[in-house]
Parts: structure tokens; sequence; C-alpha cells
């Protein structure tokens, strides 16, 4: 059968993980770890990976999984196995449609801190930005179900900027999570709200980065239950005037200085209580200022509906064993299909 | 018995099969997700990006005139801008000339026909996403199976309907009057909710649904219509959004998109909304063997007002 190259590349890895959009359905997919290639490392690392697609029928890959070439360490000698067997890693995940669960298996978590912001203890392989969706969470339930993004990542707990949870009544002590894709297949997209606070402009915090699908000057209308006390921001749009990505907040033009105090609900009654709270893309007030000539509301990237994540793509998972290897380690990579 | 007789053990007919006049069905899903929004279209040769603007209405607060002769303060008129990006899509086939050349059937015209259908498909599932990604739902607690969001029930939808109605959205759909016809009951006007057919059991079961075989007239019925529960008609759909793992328990939760009109749009692209095209073998392929068909659409989507659309998002209980 003959094979065309559907496209190839080379990218510069930062130890996480790598998506690879392709510009049709694949066949056959295949990196190489330059920067290892020549190397005796020290703890072993993948230095190539191969994938095979449906169309290999018994022989296709399983999500998560592929063909990996190792090295051992302190030698260059060659061993290969697959992703998924002994000493398992993250191997190559094709993805074609959206919304996308990127075929990543359910964690347990052994708790979350009622602090602010919250930190979740959990053995991981995940990495700073990633979204996940947490469920089950045993002693704070108003929570389960929301994406949250996560920082601050160790391979055994993470931080939850998008969380402040000291005015909860309990911490967590179980609970799972699941990764999703960081972009919905439309955006901008809803986001969900964590807090607000009680001020002129209103400061609202989300569970994610608002800054990845909004900028200054885009409206969000917002959908608050009664169960989150402040019902009179329910059904309001407002103009976006601020965005931290450090904090996860935006700032919009609605005085709720007199509202009701926003709070989650408590946990023991969220198995019935209206939830969550969420702001939805409004449109966009764009201002122009004739002296300073600066134009607010608008970026071409963000503003406009529009798909959110393209597919089909190649999701390749960061770590010296893995497709998209560690920090630092030039990775090329090439795609191609079959001609039948 | 007489021997001798000659019978298809000793002489089999000489074609073992034979191919039946009339094709199969190719299966087809519902198509829900467009038929609700409005239709804009965009011109050609003045960039990918379309623009709906809105004209929000102005205070009604004060305007009282004192008699002092003094004006009141004027209004700055807020205009609201919907933008969206224009996106184009394609399918093909490439069949070789020994297709054409051996089967009896006319595979051209039946694969022209596919690339139609995947035109309507995929347009409807781009709008699902839409729907799916950009409007904000309320989870579904009046059921009872246990979970966040429960199965939907009366008081989850009769919850959008408050919501929509106090934000003025319009209904879409006209009433189906009262008849004189036993076990039927008239529908009020109403908006459109979108839905899983995987929730079709739990619909059935809240309280005061009319099946649509249950509607006083059947005339003029879409085929993907279910039924009416309180001020929404409840079309269905395999392919309608689900996402997995995301309740409380780790269940797969089903949006239902529930809107009035003006809500949402779809932005054809003037002269490239639906393109379907042949490329001959001479063109294809070196030595003449391989033709090509295919099929190409633009489209912009968007949720033009987000004070008409509500939802719920559900789980499945029976």
């Amino acid at each position: 059968m003959a094979f065309t190259i559907l496209d190839g590349g080379s990218f510069v890895s930062d130890g996480t993980a790598k998506k690879i959009p392709l510009p049709s359905s694949a066949d056959y997919f295949k990196t190489w770890n330059i920067t290892q290639m020549p190397l005796a490392p020290v703890t072993p690392v993948v230095i190539n990976g191969e994938w095979f697609g449906s169309k290999f029928g018994s022989g296709q890959t399983a999500a998560n999984d592929g063909l990996r070439t190792k090295k051992s360490a302190n030698t260059s000698v060659i061993n290969i196995d697959t992703f998924a067997t002994t000493t398992a890693s993250d191997g190559f995940t094709y993805v074609t449609t959206s919304p996308v669960v990127e075929a990543q298996a359910a964690n347990a978590i052994t708790a979350i801190t009622a602090a602010s912001p919250a930190v979740v203890s959990q053995t991981n392989t995940y990495a700073n930005g990633d979204i996940l969706r947490i469920y089950n969470t045993t002693g704070m339930l108003q929570i389960a179900g929301m994406p949250f993004q996560i920082s601050t990542v160790s391979g055994s707990a993470y931080t939850l900027i998008g969380l402040r949870a000291a005015g909860f009544a309990f911490a967590a002590t179980a609970g799972n999570t699941r990764r999703i894709s960081k972009f919905n297949a439309v955006d901008p997209e809803v986001v969900y709200v964590t807090e607000v606070t009680k001020a002129t402009s209103a400061v609202v915090r989300f569970s994610v980065d608002p800054t990845a699908y909004y900028v200054v000057g885009m409206k969000m209308r917002f959908s608050i239950p009664a169960s989150y006390g402040m019902v009179e921001l329910n059904g309001l749009t407002g103009v976006i005037t601020a965005l931290s990505a450090a904090n996860y907040t935006a700032t919009i033009d609605i005085d709720s200085s007199a509202f009701t105090t926003f709070a989650f609900p408590a946990s023991a009654s969220s198995p019935t209580a209206a939830l969550f709270a969420t702001a939805a893309p409004a449109g966009a007030y764009t201002s122009y200022n004739p002296v300073t000539l600066v134009q607010t509301g608008y970026d071409f990237n963000k503003q406009p509906f529009h798909t959110g994540q393209f597919t089909p793509y190649m999701l390749l998972p960061g770590g010296a064993q893995s497709p998209a290897g560690a920090a630092s380690d030039v990775i090329n990579w090439m795609c191609y299909k079959l001609e039948v | 018995m007489a021997l001798g007789i000659t019978n298809i053990n000793n002489m089999a007919p000489e074609l073992p099969l034979q191919f039946s006049e009339d094709l199969l069905s190719t299966p087809m899903f519902n198509l829900i997700h467009s038929f609700g929004c409005d239709l804009h279209y965009a011109e050609s040769h003045i960039g990918k990006t379309t623009r709906m603007s809105r004209y929000e209405r102005l205070s009604t607060d004060g305007g009282q005139l004192d008699g002092s002769g003094i004006d009141p303060a004027p209004e700055v008129v807020v205009r609201s801008d919907i933008d969206a990006t224009m996106e184009i899509y394609a399918k093909t086939v490439v069949i070789n000339e020994q297709v054409t050349l051996y089967e009896n059937d006319k595979v051209l015209t039946k694969f022209t026909a596919l690339l139609g259908q995947w035109l309507r498909e995929k347009e409807d599932l781009l709008m699902r996403d839409l729907y799916s990604s950009s409007v904000s739902y309320l989870n579904a607690t009046g059921g009872v199976n246990g979970d966040q969001p429960s199965e939907i029930s009366r008081n989850d939808v009769n919850n959008i309907e408050r919501i929509l109605l106090g934000n003025d959205a319009r209904t879409m759909l006209q009433s189906v009057d009262a008849m004189n016809k036993f076990n039927t009951s008239p529908t009020r006007d109403a908006f459109i909710a979108l839905a899983s057919t995987d929730i079709t059991p739990d619909l059935q079961n809240v309280t005061g649904v009319i099946l649509k075989a249950a509607y006083p007239s059947q005339e003029g019925l879409r085929p993907e219509e279910y039924c009416s529960i309180s001020r929404f008609r409840f079309f269905v759909s395999s392919k309608a959004a689900k996402i997995p793992g995301a309740s409380m328990l780790g269940a797969t939760v089903y949006t239902i998109p529930m809107y009035g009109l003006e809500a949402a749009a779809k932005i054809d692209q003037n002269s490239y909304s639906a393109i379907l095209g042949y490329r001959p073998p001479y063109v294809v392929s070196s030595v003449a063997q391989n033709s090509q068909l295919y099929a190409k659409f633009a489209i912009a989507r968007a949720i033009t007002n987000q004070n008409w659309i509500s939802g719920l998002n559900v789980t499945a209980r029976l």
C-alpha cells in the first residue's frame, strides 16, 4: 500500500503534552527524540514512538499506547516494547471528535483542602495548565462535575487557583479526576464562576484562566442559580474591563456592592441544589479612543465564534518516556496516510 | 420417483446472485440543530468574519419632564456586536474506474448522494457543538436518580420556561389547537428543546408530557419531534450533545439547549454554501483510472442572544 506523507514538523518539548493538528485523518504517526538519540541517558528515555491507525485492523494502536523504542539507563542499548507494557508510560492518543475527553482514565484523588486556593492531593502525571473535571468529591460535592485548571503541579499534588475553598465547611476526602480538552468544540465558551466580589466593579473568579477565551471589551452573561446567593447577578450582562491570568479573574462593569454575597451551596445540599454558576459569551462592546488611538474589545483570535479545538489531532504526552519527550528535547514528527 | 430429474443441484443458476433493484437505506441521524436558528448570509470578497449587531433597548427609568425646561439627560445607545468566523469543511471520495466499470449500481450517483448527506450531517453537528460549548446550562435537580444533575423533571423544564419568559424570549412554534379527538391534548405556542435519544424513556416519564401522537393534529410536524413538555417541544437525535463522565457521580451528562426566536445564527457564505464537484480521471490520475467526487461548504455560527437561550444538563435514569 502506498503512503502519503501528510505533514511533518519539529518542536522543542517543554515536558508537557503536545497537540499536533492534522490536515486529514491519519494512518501512521512517528516521532523521533533528536536530542536523546545520540546520548547514553542517565535514566531510560524513549527515542522513537510509532502509532498505527484503524486501517491496520488488529494491528492498530489502542488509545494512549503505541510502540516505543527505548534506551536503558547509562547505555545506548535499544529495547522495543509498547507504552502500555511494564513501566508503562503515556503513549499516543488520536482524537477525531470534540468535545474531547482525551482517553484519560479516571484518577483517584485523596484530598482537596478547604483553603484558598484549594490544593488537591493526588498521584498524577498532569502538567501545569491542564484542565481536569473533578467528580465524586466526598465532602465537597458542590464542585463535583466542574472543570478546573491546575497549577504548581507535582507528582503528588497541584493547586486550583480558581477555587477559593476557605469558606467551605469541609475538605474533600476522596474523589476522581479526568483530564479534558483545554478548548471546547466552539469558542468563546462558557466558563464556571467560583467567586464574585461585592464591589462597584465586580471581580469574578473562574475555575479556569479566562484569558484563553476572553479579552477586555467582550461581554458576559451570567447565570447564577439561587443556591449561590448572588441572585441579583443572574441574567445580567457585563462588559469585561480587566482580566487576570494569574488569578483567573475578570473585572466587569457591574456594580455588585449591594448584591447578596456569592457563596457555593453546602456539600450536603449539593445533590439537589441548583448548579452551576456560569458565564456565557454575549458579544462585545467595542470602543475606540480617538485621542490615544486605542481600540478596545477586539481580538480576532478570541471574540468571533469559531472552532475551539481543531480535529483531528494527535496528542503526544510529555515526559522522558513519552512521545513528546522531556523539557528541552527536540522532537521531530511525521504523519502518514495510506493511499487505500 | 423418477430418476434423472434436472434440478438446481445438477444445474445451478448461471449467476449465483442477482442485484435487487432497490438499494437499502443509508442510515442518517435526525438533523435537529439547524432548523431553529436564524440564517444569515456573508458576502464574498469582504473578509471571513461576519458581524451581527443588536441595539440594546433604552432605559425606561424616569423620563418625566418637570416643567423646568431642563432637558432630560441623553442616554448613550449601546450596541452589542456578535461576530462569527467563517470556516470551510470538505469531504472527498476517489473512485477507481474498475468500480464504475464492474459495479451494477450507478456508484457515482450514489456517492454524490452520500456526499450530499454528509453536507447536512456535518452542518448539523457543527451547530450542535455551538450549543454545547457556548450556552449556560442549569443542572436538573427535580429527578430522583440521586445524581447531580438528575434526570429531567417537570420542575426543571418549568424553570427554563421562567428564565426565557423573564428575558422576553419569543416562542418559535405555533400552538396546536384542541380538537374533538380522544386522547389528544393541545400544545401551546412553544420554545424548542433538543435532546438525545438516550433520554427518551425519561422524557416519557415527565409529568404532563404530551407525546407527539397525542397532539390534536399531525399536520406539519417534523419526524424528529418527540413530545411536548410544558412550553417546550422536544426534538431528538442520536447525535445530540452528551459529555461523558461529567456528572457528580461521573455519569454521562446530556445537554438540552432550549431556546426561542433569534437565539442562534447560522451564516452561509455566498457562493460557497454547498458545493458538490467532480474531477474526471484525466485530471486525478496520470493514467486516467481514478476520478474524484467532493463536497465542501462554508459555515459560521454564533449564539446571537444569550438571554433567549438556556437549557438543562441532565443524566439518564430509565
